[in-house]
């Protein structure tokens, strides 16, 4: 499958202009959503991670091949990708009653209820770790391989091989470790997603996850309040992405006329925001 | 009196021709006008107008171009003509001088040729003539005056009007919270660049808007996060940067 993506910068006091104006075009309200993204790199030279089980060829599953492909192709970067609830953040369940405002110097200004807002980073004392509904062993993950843009296109779109494959749930890492890939770092992305016809808009930004010691080589089994989280773009700023996914991209066809419906959605939104393609060293996945 | 040729035959049969074509659209336009309720389109109008004016001038060049031949004819009845049965016919036929109506439409014709007719003249053989006549004519100094005239009163006109904005003035003045926009968020009843050019009262209706909003809205969240520009924040992290560490965990 191929991508065809168009990006744009939103800074932060335009966000909400936009989000209405999205609607607008869009006549359907903006869906959020939360993102826990895994980045993974190869550590192993391509073609010696085998995933088949004995002889069993014939019963590898569509999903397993494709996994396969992806990963021993070369040496790439690829991200794990796993949706998770805004009632997965700790600040959604109930924390500690017994953690009272004395015993904490960071008490949550979010949160009106004085003997609630005492949510902490959990490092000082046991008490006060908040407690989410969040279950890292549930979380359902998916395989996001993203090739480096292709070079020298004539069109003025960002256009890249894609797949997508479904994970098993819960931990995530032992298995990458076996297909060669090592945890790199995670980050959150939240935002908001459209649909414009042919065309998904996301205008997200992405979240930094509060550095605790000891937690950054593997990804966090417990999710941190959603105040906790820094933006990467300490103004606040947004990203705008606009992509379209082409089935066959060696059809010329639709691959023009998908970047026909994009060009197409720049023109409608030339006075709001300027769509570009993205540098394509920004976008390299390849390991180097 | 020599008897016409067959040539001269045939100019006097386009004329009549031609001026039967002349009297069918007019017919058609005036019967559309009188039929029609409402008025047809004004597509239809002007192709009718264009026919008819297409029509009055290949009739004119018709009269001009045989001019000689038509001035010199005179008509006289044959003695087989039905004198008894078409004797209004012929006592139009016979006419020596044009039907009074005909004249004033000539008269009237002649002087919207003529680029300035002797206003005197005119004046005293028929005043009405004289009146359209100075209605129809502008000098160049008026024309000039006019076109300065112009602009800045339809530019004075459209400064009254606060054009822009999520709501319309009946909007406004019925209440801006009772209508029904069918969006979760609150729309704000203003926008800064509109808002630079307007005059002060301008400005002091929306200040009363948006106390309005304060009262009625209740989410006093959204509000402060709407899209205010005082102070715009431009991203610090350039776009690729961000993309580079979507991409790889790192930012170069």
């Amino acid at each position: 499958m191929h991508e065809l993506l168009l990006f744009a910068s939103v800074p932060t006091h335009q966000h909400a202009e936009l989000l209405q104006q999205l609607a607008g075009l869009t006549a359907m309200q903006p869906r959020h959503c939360f993102e826990r993204r895994l980045i993974f790199k190869a550590y192993r030279k391509p073609g010696v991670a085998n995933a088949r089980v004995g002889a069993s060829q014939d019963l590898q599953s569509g999903d397993l091949q494709r996994v396969n492909k992806m990963l021993n192709g070369g040496m790439f970067y690829t991200q794990v990708v796993g949706p998770i609830q805004s009632a997965d953040f700790a600040d959604a369940g109930v924390t500690d009653a017994a953690a009272n405002a004395s015993a904490n110097a960071n008490p949550n200004p979010v949160n009106p209820d004085p003997d609630t807002d005492t949510k902490m980073d959990g490092m000082d004392s046991e008490s006060s770790i908040p407690r989410s509904a969040y279950d890292f062993d549930q979380q359902s993950w998916q395989l996001e391989f993203r090739d480096i843009p292709e070079a020298g296109t004539r069109s003025a779109v960002t256009s890249r091989v894609m797949a997508t494959a479904a994970l098993p749930r819960g931990d995530i890492v032992p298995s990458m470790n076996a297909w060669g890939y090592s945890f790199v770092t995670e980050y959150l992305v939240e935002g908001d997603m459209f649909i414009h016809n042919d065309i998904v808009l996301n205008l997200h930004r992405v979240l930094h996850y509060p550095t605790n010691p000891g937690e950054e080589n593997q990804p966090r089994r417990q999710m941190p309040t959603l105040q906790q989280m820094a933006p990467l773009e300490k103004s606040g700023s947004y990203v705008l992405q606009a992509s379209m996914m082409v089935q066959d991209g060696s059809n010329q066809e639709t691959m023009k006329t998908a970047s026909q419906h994009l060009f197409g959605l720049r023109e409608q939104l030339k006075s709001a925001v300027r769509l570009e393609m993205a540098d394509r060293l920004s976008l390299d996945t390849r390991v180097k | 009196m020599a008897t016409l040729t067959n040539d001269q035959i045939k100019v006097l049969e386009q004329s009549r021709q031609r001026l039967a074509q002349l009297t069918r659209s007019l017919g058609s336009l005036i019967a559309s006008l009188n039929q029609s309720d409402p008025l047809p389109p004004w597509s239809s109008l002007q192709s009718q107008a264009s026919i008819i004016s297409n029509n009055l001038i290949s009739v004119s060049e018709q009269l001009s171009d045989h001019r000689d031949l038509l001035s010199t004819l005179v008509a006289y009845p044959g003695p087989e003509y039905p004198g008894r049965t078409q004797a209004n016919t012929l006592e139009q036929l016979l006419r020596t001088k044009l039907d009074p109506r005909v004249e004033d439409w000539v008269e009237r014709g002649r002087i919207a040729g003529t680029e300035k007719p002797p206003p005197d003249t005119f004046a005293i053989a028929n005043p009405s003539l004289a009146a359209t006549a100075a209605q129809k004519q502008l000098t160049e100094a008026d024309l000039a005056e006019l076109w300065e005239w112009a602009p800045i009163e339809a530019n004075e006109e459209a400064r009254r009007r606060n054009w822009g904005g999520n709501f319309t003035l009946e909007e406004r003045e019925a209440g801006i919270q009772n209508v029904v926009t069918g969006l979760r968020k609150q729309l704000e009843d203003d926008e800064e660049e509109e808002e630079e050019d307007e005059e002060e009262d301008e400005g002091e209706e929306e200040m009363e808007i948006v106390g309005v909003h304060r009262k009625s809205g209740g989410n006093g969240v959204e509000f402060d996060i709407a899209p205010h520009h005082a102070h715009p924040v431009q991203p610090v992290v350039p776009l690729s940067d961000i993309l580079r560490y979507m991409t790889t965990g790192r930012m170069s």
